[in-house]
């Protein structure tokens, strides 16, 4: 896995970029306003604008690649495209991209673990309480976020969460969409689709 | 189950204090449908993060089901319809 930079500030171009009225701004804004980061980070995954923009990317990438037949696929590229939006900004959206690069092999836990450590009773042995065992299951489940410190994971969290819902309206719209579409519907998202096109 | 929230451990620093569990709560009750009603003193953070796990396990599986559909009607409109027409001529 590529070693990243760890906790990186999420920058604010990442949401910025895709409101023409403010200025596009590369550098990271300084964690003086964090207020102002933390507003347009619960705002990212919840506007209209968004969600518009991933599913005509993913409608776009489907359309795309006509191998799409197996649903593991198509729920790859979704999370591959979801990924992308993020622009790099959060842990899980690097590791979905960068998983998709490398044959997943998955770590198997060290086996060396066992003969290495000392036995229990001449360390000191934390009880893990059960918030800890389920902070460690969270971390299993948002993609990339194992061994991450308590803070990190809630916040990569809370915007996997928000990705996910937003995953879940859009591919929700692009399904109607595409059901609806053979009986004729009513103006559908098409119309808007070309709009976010060039993006 | 029972509540560790007021217990600090002092002997290898457990390293979760009462702050951050409190901000646990906070930040991800909002996030999670069911527990957004309840006020946040009622809430136990295990319990909070049992209902994320199971959250995030829930948007998982529909994320399944929506992509299978879609493989099945991008299977089905991949020919031509005058749908996918439309959209290849709104597209490309």
């Amino acid at each position: 896995m590529a070693s990243f930079t760890p906790n990186l500030e999420p920058a604010p171009d990442a949401s910025l970029q895709f409101k023409p009225k403010k200025p596009r701004i590369t550098l990271q804004t300084p964690s003086s306003c964090p207020s102002n980061q933390r507003t347009q980070r619960i705002k990212r995954w919840r506007t209209q604008r968004d969600q518009h923009i991933y599913s005509s990317k993913l409608f776009q990438a489907l359309r795309r690649s006509r191998r799409t037949s197996a649903s593991r696929e198509v729920h790859e590229t979704a999370d591959r495209v979801l990924a992308g939006l993020a622009r790099g900004t959060t842990r899980w959206s690097r590791a979905i991209l960068t998983a998709r690069k490398v044959t997943k092999h998955k770590k198997a836990k060290l086996p060396t673990n066992n003969r290495l450590r000392k036995p229990d009773i001449y360390r000191e042995r934390r009880k893990t309480t059960a918030v800890e065992r389920k902070l460690k299951v969270l971390g299993r489940l948002v993609p990339g976020c194992l061994k991450l410190s308590f803070s990190n994971l809630i916040e990569e969290t809370s915007d996997y969460i928000a990705a996910l819902e937003m995953q879940v309206r859009a591919m929700t719209a692009i399904t109607e969409f595409l059901c609806g579409g053979t009986g004729g519907g009513p103006q559908p998202p098409a119309d808007r689709l070309p709009s976010n096109v060039n993006s | 189950m029972s509540s560790r929230r007021s217990r600090s451990r002092q002997s290898g620093a457990s390293r979760i204090t009462d702050d951050q569990i409190i901000d646990l709560v906070s930040k991800l009750q909002q996030l999670i449908p069911e527990l957004r009603g309840r006020r946040p003193d009622k809430v136990s953070a295990s319990k909070v993060l049992q209902e994320t796990c199971n959250y995030i396990r829930s948007l998982h599986r529909e994320v399944d089901g929506l992509s299978d559909r879609l493989s099945q009607l991008l299977a089905s409109t991949d020919t031509d319809s005058d749908q996918a027409a439309i959209i290849r001529s709104l597209l490309m």
